[in-house]
């Protein structure tokens, strides 16, 4: 029997009994009276109806325990209803009739409530993402979002479209690893974000420049990249990460790069001819030349080498400039590359009268350098020391390991040398020894070019000077063991390198 | 001023110069010659590609910016056996084209030598050839 019947039953059989009791006592009240025939038939019925009248108010009760459960279901609807918390709580235990119906009736009411809260609380949070998710895939750029790991936890359509593959091939990842990232400079997303982690609770920052592409692509896109850090993100989103895409503007530039490129292939063409022309006249007439004459070939030679030199100087900038300069570093023996560097501009300090001295130590490490680079870097100082020499007749080349385990190369002249007040700046683009300038050609590439490949190959370089007395420039390179052992790439045989010792997100670079 | 490279003779003797400057290739094929070197010279693409597939050269300096095929594409042929199944020299790039980096290491890779001739002399570049014979038997 379920509860209700039971409740049904129970009620019935007590309305039943109490108006069985009433008829009873009225009809019998009635019956006696009559029987004794001492009070007339008014009086009878007027007792009768007291009767009845006093049995009907002893049903009230029983009757309002029969509606009791109406109560307790009241109350825990009032008690469930929204600012309800204040009702109070229905107990069953007053309820004399139809207990297990109420039990079971009020269980329900809130069992019922907590699928409902349930329902609503989902769809809240439904309606949150799909407003997060709206309005991440309304951004018309593509946006990243990090966890504290660095994994991808979000990426919008935008940015699924621009790199052409599906969510689940992004999300999880380590953005590392799911794309090849490189900055123009050394502030990269990795040393940004330790920054931000130690310093901040949240954190901006901006990018120029950035090619961003999967890995292995070939022509990464070119964004300017924004990002925001929120160290306690509750929902796991660290870093979001907008990017825009500026590749037809970038490569704009790359267009005016391929200007510079063909205004180079201008320049090389006659210089080839001049120097293949110089040569063959100094194999041929140079026996029967006077020495002065001599002398003036010799100087006409050296003239087309530095110009030769300058071109690759501007070049190279424009490279530098266009975030394209790679470098691939080789196990390299160091006493070649440099002697190879120094005899070339020999024939150019010769000219001038000037002798370069050497001081190699016979010990030196392999070093891991791009040839085609480093050597730009040792004729630039070469070039430099030879331009400010300023009549003195010795220019001194040294290297050897210095303290640290680098490999330690200087080049000193005798010369100008250059005011202290210029040296932090000697470095910079365009940046030239103003007491020198009337005196001396130049276009400041030099050093700046010098430093950007020397920072590349992860190494330092560091001018000492005083006026009057002469300049000494040094720079340092890794060991190649110690390099190979830093680059964790696994390739041994060449590690790519980018200008400005920015990073390919390389590996290199991360903790 | 003459030296060794005048009076050896080389062991990759015949040479191919594509080469779209008059001056340049008449240079290179003036040191050359002296040094013991066979040279042709084509001064477009066409012509150089036709005469490499006609004739088997030891070795051919390719010129990048050239007329009717460009370099690269003469490059890209003589390296495909199917195009070229007779050629089976060195090719050595010689231009004063600069490339992108990425673009520069794609053409190493299918050459045996990348100059730049601003870079060189005539005689920088017989001694270059020189060290290619090393890798000959």
């Amino acid at each position: 029997m379920d509860f209700y019947t039971k409740y049904r039953n129970q009620a019935t059989l007590r309305v039943a009994g109490f108006v069985a009791l009433l008829i009873f006592l009225t009809l019998g009240t009635g019956w006696a009276l009559y029987v004794s025939q001492r009070v007339n038939m008014m009086t009878i019925l007027a007792l009768m109806s007291f009767v009845a009248t006093l049995a009907g108010a002893l049903m009230v009760p029983a009757i309002t325990r029969i509606i009791e459960p109406v109560k307790d279901i009241w109350q825990a609807v009032q008690h469930i209803s929204p600012h309800g918390e204040s009702a109070t709580a229905p107990s069953a235990d007053e309820v004399h009739i139809g207990k297990e119906l109420v039990s079971n009736l009020i269980n329900n009411i809130y069992q019922l409530a907590s699928v409902v809260e349930d329902i609503e609380k989902t769809n809240a949070k439904q309606a949150q993402d799909m407003h997060v998710s709206f309005v991440a895939n309304s951004l018309p750029l593509p946006l990243i979002v990090l966890d504290d790991k660095e994994t991808i936890v979000y990426v919008n359509e935008v940015s699924l479209k621009y790199f052409g593959i599906p969510a689940d091939e992004l999300e999880g990842k380590n953005v590392y690893t799911a794309f090849d990232m490189s900055f123009v400079n050394d502030k990269t997303l990795t040393s940004w974000l330790k920054e931000a982690r130690h310093d901040s609770v949240t954190a901006n920052a901006n990018w120029e420049r950035v090619r961003i592409g999967l890995p292995g692509q070939k022509d990464g896109k070119q964004f300017d990249m924004a990002a925001h850090y929120n160290k306690s993100n509750p929902m796991g989103y660290e870093t979001l990460l907008v990017l825009f895409d500026h590749t037809d503007i970038y490569s704009q530039d790359d267009q005016s790069m391929s200007f510079v490129a063909l205004g180079v292939h201008e320049l090389r063409t006659p210089l080839t001819l001049l120097r293949g022309y110089i040569e063959v006249f100094d194999e041929e007439l140079g026996p029967s030349l006077t020495p002065e004459l001599k002398g003036f070939m010799q100087k006409m030679d050296a003239s087309a080498q530095q110009l030769s030199a300058f071109v690759d100087n501007i070049l190279n900038v424009a490279k530098i400039e266009d975030n394209q300069l790679t470098l691939q570093l080789h196990e390299e023996k160091w006493e070649d590359v440099l002697m190879n560097a120094i005899n070339d501009l020999s024939l150019r300090a010769s000219v001038r009268g000037i002798t370069i001295k050497t001081d190699i130590a016979t010990d030196l490490p392999t070093v891991g350098v791009d040839r085609y680079s480093i050597y730009e870097v040792i004729a630039n100082l070469l070039d430099n020391a030879i331009k400010y020499s300023k009549g003195t007749k010795e220019i001194y080349v040294s290297a050897s390991l210095n303290k640290d385990g680098f490999v330690e190369t200087s080049v000193k002249d005798f010369g100008l040398g250059i005011d202290s007040s210029i040296l932090p700046h000697i470095f910079d683009k365009f940046y030239r020894n103003h007491r020198n300038r009337a005196q001396i050609g130049g276009t400041g590439l030099g050093l700046y070019l010098s430093h950007a490949i020397v920072q590349a190959h992860s190494g330092q370089i560091s001018v000492n000077s005083k006026v009057d007395e002469g300049s000494t420039f040094t720079f340092t390179l890794l060991p190649y063991a110690k390099l190979a052992k830093d680059d964790k790439s696994g390739d041994t045989t060449s590690i790519t390198r980018g200008a400005h010792g920015w990073i390919k997100n390389h590996s290199l670079y991360r903790d | 001023m003459d030296k060794d490279t005048a009076t050896t003779t080389p062991k990759l003797k015949k040479v191919l110069c594509i080469e779209d400057e008059h001056f340049i290739s008449e240079l290179y094929a003036r040191a050359l010659t002296k040094a013991g070197y066979d040279v042709d010279v084509q001064l477009d693409g066409q012509k150089g590609l036709a005469a490499a597939q006609a004739d088997t050269y030891d070795i051919i300096l390719l010129d990048l910016m050239i007329p009717n095929i460009t370099g690269i594409e003469v490059l890209r042929t003589l390296r495909n056996p199917a195009k070229t199944p007779r050629f089976h020299g060195k090719i050595v790039i010689t231009t004063n084209l600069e490339q992108r980096d990425d673009v520069r290491a794609d053409i190493e890779r299918q050459a045996d030598g990348y100059l730049v001739k601003a870079e060189i002399t005539p005689r920088q570049l017989v001694e270059f050839l020189s060290t290619l014979e090393t890798s000959v038997q």
